[in-house]
């Protein structure tokens, strides 16, 4: 178990890095309000069969004998955090289709570890692989940041609480995963970011 | 997380991008598995980052990687010569990353102590 959040998402978004992707984008949303934490990691590598992401998930430890892909302790850690924190865990994925993992948890849990050193995570995938895409998005209460590896700052806002809270998607769309593609305008497909946003 | 903290991150980000570039003598590949990350190899990565910054060493990439194989003796980092000579370094801690970044990269005297075994690959 990790004692902090950062640590989690630097494991799991290496597993996107070991998969090829080209674009990495980290999402995290922390509402104190909402009593919301959530953290999103999504990529555009090979992505799973559904066997091997239900293996993964299931049997939550490293396979040696998938040794080229060590992948499956790291989402199972975190899945345990989540459910063990009163949250959700997702996973969707796809051969072709990259893999999204969302995890949520109840922000005043007891057993909720911090965010931690999110820098140091976001330094250790910058220089994972320079020519990945690493993108981080947070947002609290009354904050948004941007960041992308490629782009370094792409925008920055800070003390700005958006007025519309209908434009911020709420935790429960990030919850509610299976109804995710009905809301394309609030979260794109990973083709459309890749092909809107991605470099080149 | 905080606006300072992304700046500094823009900072840090843009300068090994910048090293990257250059001219290296080293490369230090840190394993950042889940294993590795276990056992405290993002903090080993940073303090070597820093020390790197601190004592103003050059011509020294470092490169982050998943599981090498070495579980067992994790956190593990892999210094590459240019030359093609590659020590393998490993139960590493904060105190010790400060010696490799001292010793073998400043100086160029490999840290006997904290490696281990000759080119031990995978298993």
């Amino acid at each position: 178990m990790f004692d902090e959040l950062s640590l989690h998402i630097l494991d799991v978004a290496m597993n996107s890095l070991a998969a090829q992707a080209r674009v990495v984008q980290i999402t995290v949303l922390e509402s104190r309000k909402r009593d919301w934490l959530i953290v999103r990691i999504r990529d555009d590598g090979r992505g799973m069969e559904e066997s091997e992401l239900r293996r993964v998930l299931e049997r939550g430890r490293s396979g040696k004998e998938g040794r080229k892909r060590p992948i499956g302790l790291g989402l199972a850690l975190l899945r345990q955090t989540s459910e063990m924190c009163g949250g959700h865990f997702h996973v969707r994925s796809a051969p072709g289709q990259g893999t999204t993992v969302t995890a949520s948890m109840r922000w005043s849990h007891v057993d909720r570890p911090p965010l931690g050193d999110l820098k140091t995570t976001m330094l250790a995938l910058c220089i994972s692989n320079p020519t990945v895409d690493v993108r981080l998005t947070y947002r609290s209460d009354g904050q948004r940041m941007c960041f992308s590896s490629q782009e370094l700052i792409r925008k920055s806002e800070s003390a700005r609480e958006p007025q519309d809270g209908a434009r911020l998607p709420s935790s429960s769309d990030f919850l509610a995963s299976k109804n995710s593609r009905a809301r394309p305008e609030s979260r794109p497909a990973l083709g459309r970011i890749l092909g809107g946003e991605a470099v080149e | 997380m905080n606006l300072e903290e992304l700046k500094k991150l823009k900072e840090k980000a843009r300068q090994q991008v910048a090293l990257r570039e250059g001219e290296k003598k080293y490369r230090v590949v840190v394993s950042m598995g889940t294993s590795g990350i276990a056992a405290g190899a993002r903090d080993v990565m940073k303090t070597l980052l820093n020390e790197i910054e601190k004592r103003g060493v050059e011509g020294v990439e470092v490169r982050v990687t998943g599981e090498i194989g070495l579980e067992d003796v994790e956190p593990v980092v892999r210094v590459e010569e240019a030359g093609g000579e590659k020590t393998t370094y490993a139960h590493l801690d904060a105190e010790k990353a400060r010696r490799i970044v001292a010793e073998h990269l400043d100086k160029g005297r490999k840290v006997d102590d904290l490696a281990v075994g000759k080119e031990k690959k995978g298993e």
